[in-house]
């Protein structure tokens, strides 16, 4: 996964056209700005609600590949909620909150939501583009603990050590990578 | 004790993200900005509507609730960041966000000084009707205001300029 602060090259080619994007916000004019930028980027809003109520009733029939959610009208409530619906695959799909200014009072309700990133504003399309490539390449695991759900907050890539590793993470990630590894070495004999 | 899942994931998007096809960021940005070129107008009519709306704001008179004049006033301030944002308007953005720094940083019960509003108003409407080059009066518009929010929230995170 490229660095979270890594500006993008201008030849850099992706494919956005089949990705099935949900926008939740209730100032018309803010959603028709990230509807107009989205279609610039090839990529077609296929459901933009207003309210968290209505992006309930999307998410629990249809499933989407990434969700851009204003941060105000609660939006982290409606992360929250996803993350912890049992939904799937929606419970894990990337999540872009985006805010014009965020309240003290709610810091820790919007980092804590399980969102994969949040966007301050002024809106600029570059930083919007830049998180969506950076999110769709986002391989953290999803973790649970505690009162949170969502993609690991730390967003430095640690790596098993060699030897005399105890982190119960690193372990799990070692064992994953072993297995991951056993299984591509299996896939050419069948 | 708390238990800690770990869930390896791949997101469809990832999938999707390398198929062949597609666009350069170069195109995609082209395109971005040639959509949003054709809000700019609705843009600066909402803008001006909401700066009008904040200086006609008066302050809670007794037996009023100044929390309810207080979100109005916040919630014109986002008003402003979202619908200049896009245009390259970091000074109204700026302007804005120190009168929803200020507001958010009001202490609950506590008296609030409204001349905050009203100065934010104005100088609003003044960064408004400033032209394109008039980069040092708009310079000094906000390293005043910025002076306030300093001032008011010295641990406050935020350039002048």
């Amino acid at each position: 996964m490229s660095d979270a602060c890594e500006p993008l090259r201008e030849s850099a080619v992706f494919n956005l056209t089949e990705a099935v994007v949900m926008v939740v916000d209730d100032s018309p004019f803010s959603m028709e700005v990230t509807i107009q930028a989205l279609q610039g980027f090839g990529i077609r809003v296929k459901y933009a609600v207003k309210n968290a109520a209505q992006a309930m009733d999307v998410l629990k029939l249809y499933p989407i590949d990434m969700l851009l959610v204003d941060c105000e009208m609660d939006g982290h409530e409606l992360v929250r909620w996803l993350r912890r619906s049992g939904l799937e695959p929606n419970a894990y799909v990337p999540v872009i909150m985006t805010a014009s200014h965020v309240r003290r009072s709610r810091v820790a309700d919007v980092r804590d939501c399980g969102a994969n990133f949040l966007v301050t504003k002024p809106f600029s399309a570059a930083v919007v583009l830049e998180r969506i490539i950076w999110v769709a390449r986002d391989n953290r695991p999803f973790l649970e603990a505690g009162d949170y759900s969502g993609p690991d907050r730390r967003f430095k890539v640690s790596k098993p050590r060699d030897d005399n590793e105890r982190r119960a993470d690193m372990v799990r990630l070692a064992d994953h990578l072993a297995r991951q590894a056993a299984a591509a070495l299996e896939e050419p004999k069948a | 004790m708390t238990v800690v899942m770990w869930k390896p994931r791949t997101s469809r998007l990832s999938t999707i993200i390398d198929q062949p096809g597609g666009l350069s960021v170069g195109v995609a940005m082209a395109q971005a900005r040639a959509n949003l070129e054709d809000l700019k107008g609705q843009a600066e009519a909402i803008v001006a509507e909401r700066i009008a709306r904040l200086a006609a704001l008066k302050p809670p008179g007794a037996g009023q609730d100044p929390i309810l004049a207080l979100n109005e006033a916040y919630e014109i301030g986002r008003a402003v960041i979202d619908a200049a944002g896009p245009f390259d308007r970091d000074d109204l953005c700026k302007a804005a966000a120190g009168l929803c720094d200020l507001i958010d940083a009001a202490e609950q019960g506590a008296p609030f000084d409204w001349r905050i509003v009203t100065v934010h108003a104005q100088a609003l409407q003044l960064i408004l009707g400033l032209p394109p080059e008039a980069d040092a009066a708009r310079t000094e518009i906000l390293a005043n205001l910025h002076h306030m929010v300093k001032r008011k929230i010295p641990t406050i995170d935020q350039s002048a300029d």
